[in-house]
């Protein structure tokens, strides 16, 4: 599997995804994040709870006790109102930022 | 960024640290443990399961630091560190901390002593709703303020009630009564307050209620919380008693709080009664009088207030031309402005006191910082060398300076407690009756910003010095003990400050006492000594008694009946009757016209009205002529005994004796009145006096009028009374005295002696709080300079014994290194002493206005110089002394 290092910020709103599709421990949203990269995302673990306690620290995650699948006490992650903005205001900042680099990309020299 | 949750998160943080900590690692162990569990599951080996998941995850206590650092708590983190540490430092150094703290604990108390002073003085000195709007209508004529209270009968005060800028108004009166159902019948200052009192002063009674609407017509009473203290030993189930007032029964129906001291002009009332009762005990044909204060609405400015309320008042006098001048016009002035003039420069003077004291206290925080910072160099150093920034140094130097600051000034709100209720208990008539020191939350405030700015103040300067990076110095720190350095030079501009500073308080104490002293061995003209004063109020308000001496003849025998009651006194010598004429401030002023002189312009004298007898009981000295006989007095026309100054200012070339005078305006007029047919006729001048203070202690004599009392009698009288002891323990005799002549006549409860009447003086009060205020500070002063002086020579010498052995191993004398200790400080006093002066030449003007207008005593430095001098080279000369009793083999050893 040909591995890819993230860009500066996108951790955040990988992180503020996964969360919106339901509660989750920390582990839960790494497993998720690497699931559905197709394991081409490497995370490093420790610096993923930076991460994911500033988030929590700006109010888009909130952090609660619950248990696991495996009985366990463990914290889960929901995502915030406040969070659900900041989700949809990074998407649309994102795939506009994609589509203008693709854009830019994809021009043959004949369209210049 | 959602600033809300992080406050959130800050707060939990602190409140629930160990909480926290616990579940960051509860989230990880979990982590660790899905973690180990998938990688078993994917084949690998437990142990090897552990080891990754360790290594990729690092620590459970990382994992509690990164939380924290994402947080934004790693500040507090460290800034709590720092304070434990300053904390540590502080106890661990007690001798520094001690003296360091206490200067401050003095400077930040002093100071903020004079804050609390100012804030219940001048900032907040009335308890009374929106005082700020309060006003007092002053009557302005073409000569200045009048020295009349303006008042109003009912009707004026009804009109003056609708004007549109007025928000409430209140309307007094003074007056005394005689408490009676007793056993002697005792003096009591009763207020008349108009019923919207309660809700005009908008203080909460401390029992019961103010005077309400509900209460006009009633025989109610407030109380006083003074006189419910004194009277009724502060029983709190005094409400619904009742209290007898002229032989008339009162219910009481509230007492008001301590803070509640109305009406300061006149003497704090004793008991408060509704002012619809005044009509019908008074006298009917005396007009029941209304003085004003006057709220404003909020919105409305003084201006126009002044000019509306002016037009109503100039109504008034078309109305009643007889009531006022021609020409005035009316001044709103707000009811604190008395008490800034008489008081705020006192107050400055001392607060430029105290800042002095403060800054001293300071710069011997500073150098003491700086002295002790000596000895931690390497402390400093070593933690520079595992890697901390100069900006880390300097904030923990700065925090440790702002542990002791803090606890200097948790001392010195302690201290200011006490220190500010001195000026009050000095100078009790400068300050309002109601101002009360409390310690509240402005205050604390004040003295928190305060610790703030001294801290940072003391501090930055000695942690700028020490953080230097010079590491290499630092590690040749012996060879750099033993070859001297200059990193003390550092401390002399702080020492020469601090002397500079030192003597400038010691100066202006010296100046305060100075003033204080030539004040107090001014001649007075007259002997204070064992003479008291004693008043009498009668009862025009009583129809019975009335009766008997409304008319002069009545009232002169009363009068006099009771002087020979008194003179019969054992261990009375003599006694005299007087009206307002105690000195050193007496007399009322009167115009006179002079025969033979052009009388376009009458002049004003004090009029004094007295028996004869009153030159002798107070040993004033009768230069020409004579005193007035005894028949002369019964007749009170046609005589007159003058002052020295205005024989002087009227007569200067002629002789006094036999010259004409008269006073046109003084007859008697009215039902409480009662004069001699011809008291504004013609007088011959029959005696001439030596000048005695009658314009206060520190100014010369005015021209001054005494006549026969007979010929211009008010319902009150006082008796100058000599004695052999002390004249004070004979009241109870003068008041059984006044009592056998009229059972019902109660002597005034403001007795005093006249020596007690000079310490009342203002000019007296003020300078005596200036000399004892200001002798105190500089005393303190010193001590700080002293203190500050002793530790950095103490140092010094402590830091150099080995190059004091080394210089005594190679027999320099015992006196030569005692010199050499000594020249440590001496540069730096001889620089701050020349500041010193210089600078006090320089503000002493200033001063010297503010203080006092004349008869100031020439300025002499001399012997605060001298004392400075004298101290500081004592303070020297102790370690100075150590250092030459340095044996050189342990000096060198001292390593």
């Amino acid at each position: 599997v040909k591995r890819v290092e993230l860009p500066q910020g996108t951790l955040e709103l990988l992180i503020l995804k996964s969360v919106s599709l339901g509660p989750l421990h920390g582990y839960g949203i790494l497993l998720r994040i690497q699931q559905i990269s197709g394991e081409r995302l490497e995370l490093l673990q420790g610096s993923f709870y930076t991460v994911v306690y500033r988030l929590e620290r700006n109010g888009w995650i909130e952090g609660e006790w619950g248990e696991s699948e495996n009985n366990r006490k463990a914290k889960f992650y929901r995502l915030t109102t406040s969070g659900r903005r900041q989700l949809k205001e990074e998407t649309t900042k994102w795939s506009d930022m994609a589509d203008v680099v693709a854009n830019i990309l994809r021009t043959s020299p004949e369209e210049i | 960024m959602n600033l809300f949750a992080t406050l959130r998160i800050w707060w939990r943080a602190m409140v629930n640290r160990s909480r926290m900590g616990r579940e960051v690692e509860e989230e990880f162990k979990f982590h660790i443990d899905a973690y180990v569990a998938d990688l078993i599951r994917q084949g690998i080996a437990p142990a090897d399961a552990q080891r990754k998941a360790r290594i990729d995850l690092g620590l459970a206590n990382t994992q509690n630091e990164r939380y924290r650092d994402a947080m934004g708590l790693r500040v507090f983190d460290e800034l709590g560190a720092d304070i434990r540490y300053g904390l540590r430092s502080v106890f661990k150094d007690r001798g520094y901390s001690s003296v360091a703290i206490l200067s401050l604990a003095l400077g930040i108390g002093a100071t903020t002593a004079m804050f609390s002073l100012i804030y219940a003085v001048l900032i907040h000195p009335f308890p009374y709703a929106d005082s700020d709007r309060i006003m007092n209508p002053d009557i302005i004529t073409e000569e200045g303020p009048s020295m009349m209270w303006f008042v109003m009968d009912k009707s004026q005060f009804e009109v003056f009630k609708k004007a549109q800028s007025i928000e409430s108004l209140l309307g007094f009166h003074n007056d005394n009564a005689e408490l009676t159902g007793e056993d002697l019948p005792e003096d009591v200052a009763l207020v008349y307050l108009t019923e919207n009192a309660d809700t005009f002063f908008g203080v909460r009674a401390l029992l019961g209620h103010g005077i309400q609407p509900s209460d006009a017509g009633e025989h109610v009473a407030v109380l006083n919380y003074q006189f419910w203290q004194r009277h009724f030993h502060g029983d709190r189930a005094v409400i619904g008693r009742t209290l007898q007032l002229n032989h008339i029964v009162y219910t009481i129906v509230g007492v008001m709080p301590r803070t509640f001291a109305f009406n300061d002009t006149f003497g704090v009332g004793d008991v408060y009664l509704p002012k619809t009762l005044q009509r019908d005990s008074a006298n009917p044909r005396i007009r029941s009088l209304y003085v004003p204060w006057i709220k404003l609405k909020a919105d409305v400015s003084p201006a126009v207030a002044d000019a509306e309320l002016d037009a109503i008042v100039h109504q008034f006098a078309k109305e009643n031309p007889d009531d006022f001048t021609k020409k005035f016009h009316l001044h709103l002035q707000p009811i604190t402005v008395p008490y800034e003039q008489n008081t705020g420069h006192t107050l400055a003077l001392l607060l430029a006191g105290v800042l002095l004291l403060l800054a001293i206290g300071c710069a011997n925080c500073s150098i003491l910082l700086l002295a002790r910072g000596e000895a931690r160099q390497r402390e400093l150093a070593v933690r520079r060398a595992i890697g901390a920034s100069r900006w880390r140094i300097i904030r923990q130097l700065l925090v440790e300076a702002l542990v002791v600051s803090f606890s200097g000034a948790a001392l010195g709100v302690v201290l200011s407690y006490w220190l500010a209720k001195l000026p009050m208990q000095l100078s009790p008539d400068s300050f309002p009756p109601e101002s009360v020191i409390r310690i509240n939350l402005p205050i604390l405030m004040f003295s928190a910003g305060l610790a703030l700015l001294c801290g940072i103040l003391f501090g930055l300067f000695p942690a700028l010095r020490l953080s230097r990076p010079d590491l290499t110095c630092t590690m040749h720190a012996r060879l750099h003990r033993i070859g001297g350095t200059d990193r003390r030079r550092k401390v002399n501009p702080l020492i020469a400050g601090q002397i500079a500073l030192t003597l400038l308080l010691l100066a202006t104490a010296g100046m305060a006492i100075g003033a204080f002293l030539h004040l107090t061995n001014l001649p007075l003209g007259y002997d204070p000594d064992h003479v008291m004063q004693v008043g009498i109020a009668m009862h025009w308000n009583n129809p019975k008694v009335w009766h008997d001496i409304q008319s002069r003849e009545g009232r002169v025998a009363f009068v006099d009946q009771i002087q020979q009651k008194i003179a019969a006194i054992p261990g009375v010598t003599s006694v005299a009757v007087a009206t307002d004429s105690t000195p050193p401030y007496s007399g009322i002023d009167y115009a006179v016209e002079v025969a033979a002189k052009s009388n376009d312009m009458a002049q004003d004298a004090r009029l004094h009205l007295t028996s004869p007898e009153f030159f002798a009981t107070l040993h004033i000295k009768l230069l020409r002529g004579r005193a007035w006989t005894p028949a002369e007095n019964q007749q009170g026309d046609f005589v007159a005994v003058v002052n020295e100054a205005f024989a002087h200012h009227y007569w200067s070339q002629k002789d006094p004796i036999g010259q004409q005078l008269r006073l046109p305006t003084l007859k008697a007029r009215g039902p409480v009145l009662a004069g001699s047919p011809d008291s504004a006729g013609w007088r011959q001048v029959i005696g001439v006096i030596a000048d005695l203070r009658n314009d206060g202690v520190d100014r010369p004599a005015v021209p001054e009028i005494y006549l026969p009392y007979t010929t211009f009698m008010v319902p009150r009288v006082q008796y100058e009374i000599r004695t052999q002891g002390e004249p004070l323990a004979m009241l109870h005799s003068v008041r059984a005295a006044v009592q056998s002549v009229a059972s019902d006549q109660q002597v005034s409860d403001k007795s005093f002696d006249l020596k007690e009447a000079i310490e009342r003086d203002s000019q007296w009060t003020r300078q005596h709080l200036f000399s004892i205020l200001f002798g105190f500070f500089s005393a303190l002063a010193l001590l700080l300079a002293l203190v500050g002086l002793l530790s950095v020579v103490s140092y010094s010498v402590a830091q150099r014994t080995a190059e004091l052995g080394i210089r005594m191993a190679l027999s320099a004398s015992r006196r030569h290194i005692a010199w050499i200790a000594v020249r440590i400080a001496a540069r730096s006093v001889i620089l701050g002493i020349v500041v010193g002066l210089a600078v006090d030449m320089l503000i002493q003007r200033v001063l010297a206005t503010w203080m006092s207008n004349q008869d100031l005593p020439s300025h002499n430095l001399v012997p605060a110089t001298l004392l400075l001098v004298l101290c500081s080279v004592s303070a020297c000369l102790l370690p100075a002394r150590h250092a030459a009793s340095i044996q050189p083999v342990e000096a060198l050893r001292s390593e």
